[in-house]
């Protein structure tokens, strides 16, 4: 143990040189603008990025890549905030909330408050990482076919969270969402599904490229659809940048649970941030005192989804540097860095190269401060962005989803899905669906279809593999209790309004 | 005396040079698919090493979708003027190609080089009961019971499996997985007792001091230097050819063959940069410099294979 401290303590020594810190200050900046800009992602961010590693130092390159990572999954907060556009996929929960707050002239809060929780979270992800990485691993190793299964019937739940409004809306979005999430492979047979011999279609709808389309290409025509004006400048900042007293105590139970949460989900391969975005938000919702705020402008719900997303980065590093699985596609691209750099994941990491293993880990929380510094710096000249006159900022979105959608694949065919997605949107809009539960259903439909299919190859038809381990039954108890909650809280709510007769909200 | 020889050699050579083509702009790679595959990283680490020898950048362009084929769709359609070449993946392109409807075959590319290749090997978990390859065909040959994980229904690893299973004459249950990780990842977790893959993709996790899988046979006509104690299929009286997989470096179809000449001299040189060489051996990258004869041959081989085999291998199920 005290050689593991040594390592750790030389390895955050490392990692404070200067050539490394300036490295991991650019990283971070260009994380937050490459996560910013929608249709570049995280992912895409570090591929960019890898070849310029090469030449470097190996754990200079890889403090680099962190950083990027780290960047790209706050940065994209800033874009969802601002316009309702999900820089990445993993700030789609923060949508919600933040673009509310945008609207009511707090732009700067939300997007201070988004860069503490990111902060907060990836700081405690390291925590994981130093501490709980063999024990994470095993875990990591446990989720089977069935239990993915059951995962993403989880995540499913959610929905009753985020269709406030309507129960019945929400689930009729969800089942949208999953009906869409089956063209493409078949991902057991290999044959094309709904595709209609486009074969942009073969790989299935584009997470990205919805996204962009449901969220923010449809808030253009809601937008346009108004007469356009110069939109009355909302309030001036009355905000502080930063969070009071008491805010700190309303936000730190739903850091803490964002950061279990984000971690767990970021160590099983194939989930991602996307996911533990909405999971971190609803949960925050779930427990939060002022649940009417959630959907209007709640900074708790944009805490809850961004500590979460990044509390993703470390927990994903886990697997991809202990077992060589990568969680996501963005540890996918860190990990051929890794290789590329000489460095075969596995248990030699911790103990031949020891010594770089902990620079990197030093550097990536360094990184967290970078970001802090850089977001909150940065947070009163973007939230200017909010005050822009709506004939200026719609045809600035606009551009920016046709660009984005572009810029996923180079293909002008995903800006043509992105425009149908737009519609979508805005038909769902009108109808009182919920775009959300769309996206929640495209994101775990492939993730439950392929867990239960599996499963059953696996066990020849018989469907009590389902059932067959304590993780299982333990995934179920979650699903009940994700069904039953929102009618229980209901009912505790009334039981409280009732009693107190005076409402919460200020 | 050698002086001047070596001056009025230079002389002949310098008008024959300056007519040689060379690009004057950036060189556009087409990668069909996403950054920070396998491909990718490959490609970006051998473009890397090659602008010394070509003179110019060579950019990355990413067209992933369809498993390649709008990539390699693209690439076909440049235009044939030097300054678009592209990796395809053997035998993947050749399986695409072969395809009806495909809109792209291998007339519609000029090859310049190879530049890795993969040998697939068939691996078990290291606690496996199966000590040999004849251990798991046996196994195998008695119940039918057995499963097999593969990155996707009738992609590479399952047709090496099926290539095992047929050759060997017995059967088993083939799970898709989707990708080479998620296999293996199955493979480790124990949903299946066996897979195939390519020996890159299993080799970090056979060595080390607790190697947690065991490779039983490779599908190759000799052994590999890297594993001198596995054996070939061939030797135990299985499938006998070489399967695997190759990642080279090709032209749109109509491109000159000067520049062709131009670009496999390039890759040549930069595949015998020592620089390069450590890098791709660093990254655990098997490079195979074949030149733009040598890889016709081999796309025309594989071509054949996955036309005449490939599509008789599936057959009975």
């Amino acid at each position: 143990m005290p050689d593991t401290l040594v390592l750790v303590s030389q390895g955050l020594f490392h990692a404070l040189s200067p050539i490394n810190l300036l490295a991991m200050l650019l990283a971070t900046v260009v994380g937050i603008v490459i996560g910013c800009l929608p249709g570049l992602s995280a992912a895409m961010g570090v591929a960019l990025l890898l070849p310029v590693t090469f030449g470097m130092d190996p754990a200079t390159g890889l403090i680099v890549l962190g950083a990027v990572y780290c960047g790209a999954i706050f940065g994209g907060s800033i874009s969802a905030i601002l316009i309702h556009t999900p820089g990445t996929p993993a700030s789609a929960a923060t949508a919600i909330d933040g673009y509310q707050l945008t609207l009511q002239g707090r732009a700067a809060k939300a997007i201070s408050v988004a860069c503490i929780a990111s902060f907060c979270g990836g700081l405690l992800s390291c925590l994981s990482l130093y501490c709980f990485s063999p024990l994470l691993a095993q875990l990591a190793m446990k989720f089977k076919s069935p239990e993915y299964f059951w995962l993403s019937l989880f995540g499913l739940t959610i929905i009753a969270g985020v269709s406030s409004k309507s129960m019945l809306k929400g689930l009729m979005s969800g089942v949208l969402g999953l009906l869409l999430s089956t063209i493409g492979m078949d991902p057991m047979e290999g044959v094309p599904r709904f595709t209609f011999d486009f074969s942009i279609l073969d790989s299935g709808i584009n997470t990205t490229c919805a996204l962009i389309g449901l969220f923010s290409m449809s808030q253009v025509l809601i937008l346009a659809e108004k007469q356009i004006v110069k939109r009355s400048r909302p309030v001036d900042f009355k905000d502080k940048i930063g969070v009071n007293k008491s805010e700190v105590k309303r936000l730190t139970p739903h850091v803490l649970r964002s950061w279990i949460i984000g971690n767990i989900v970021g160590i099983l391969p194939g989930a991602g941030a996307s996911i533990a975005c909405f999971m971190g938000y609803n949960e925050a919702r779930r427990f939060s005192r002022h649940k009417e705020e959630f959907g209007k402008g709640s900074i708790e719900g944009v805490a809850g989804s961004e500590a979460a997303n990044n509390a993703v980065t470390g927990g994903s590093l886990i697997p991809t540097l202990t077992l060589g699985i990568p969680g996501e596609s963005v540890t996918a691209v860190l990990m051929g860095g890794l290789i590329i750099h000489g460095l075969q994941p596995g248990p030699e990491l911790f103990t031949t190269y020891a010594g770089m293993t902990y620079t990197f880990f030093g550097g990536f929380v360094l990184t967290q401060f970078c970001m802090l510094a850089v977001g909150l710096a940065g947070c009163r000249a973007f939230a200017q962005i909010g005050r822009l006159s709506d004939a200026i900022l719609i045809p600035s979105i606009f551009l920016l989803c046709v660009v984005g959608s572009y810029a996923i694949h180079n293909n002008f065919e995903e800006v043509v899905i992105m425009f149908c997605f737009g519609l979508l949107g805005w038909l769902a809009h009108k109808f009182g669906l919920n775009t959300a539960a769309i996206v929640l259903g495209l994101i775990l439909g492939p993730i439950g279809e392929k867990g239960l299919r599996r499963s059953l190859i696996l066990n020849d038809g018989d469907p009590s593999i389902l059932f067959s381990t304590p993780l299982c039954w333990l995934l179920i108890g979650l699903c009940v209790f994700g069904l039953i909650s929102p009618f229980l809280m209901r009912r505790m709510e009334k039981r409280m309004e009732k009693q107190m007769e005076t409402p919460l909200a200020s | 005396m050698k002086k001047i020889l070596l001056l009025l050699a230079l002389f002949l050579l310098l008008p024959a040079s300056s007519q040689a083509w060379s690009p004057s702009k950036d060189v556009t790679v087409i990668v069909a698919y996403k950054a920070g595959s396998g491909t990718d990283t490959g490609a970006r680490l051998l473009a890397q090493y090659a602008r010394k020898y070509v003179g110019q950048t060579l950019v990355i362009n990413n067209l992933p979708g369809g498993d390649g084929k709008i990539g390699w769709t693209e690439l076909s359609r440049s235009k044939p003027d030097g300054y678009t070449i592209g990796f395809i993946n053997l035998p993947s392109f050749t399986t695409l190609s072969a395809q009806p409807n495909s809109t792209f075959s291998v007339q519609s590319i000029v090859p310049i080089a190879n530049h890795l290749t993969e040998t697939c090997v068939v691996v078990v978990k290291a606690n496996s009961p199966w000590k040999s390859l004849n251990d798991l065909v046996n196994a195998c040959r008695e119940s039918d019971k057995y499963r097999c994980s593969t990155n996707g229904k009738q992609a590479s690893n399952h047709t090496a499996a099926q290539l095992l299973a047929n050759s060997a004459k017995f059967s088993y249950k083939a799970i898709p997985y989707g990708g080479t990780a998620d296999q293996l990842l199955a493979l480790r977790q124990g949903e299946v007792q066996f897979s195939c893959a390519k020996v890159a993709d299993v080799a970090p996790l056979v060595s080390g001091e607790t190697p947690e899988l065991r490779i039983l046979g490779v599908f190759d006509t000799k052994r590999l230097a890297q594993f001198p104690d596995v054996p070939t299929l061939g030797e135990l009286g299985y499938y006998k050819e070489w399967y695997g997989s190759a990642r080279a470096i090709v032209a749109p179809q109509g491109t000159p063959k000067e520049i062709i000449d131009f670009y496999e001299e390039a890759f040549k040189k930069t595949m015998n940069d020592p620089e390069c060489v450590a890098a791709h051996e660093k990254a655990k990258m098997n490079l195979d410099f074949k030149n733009s004869k040598e890889l016709g041959e081999l796309i025309f081989s594989q071509l054949v294979f996955s036309r005449d085999i490939v599509s008789s291998l599936f057959k009975q199920k």
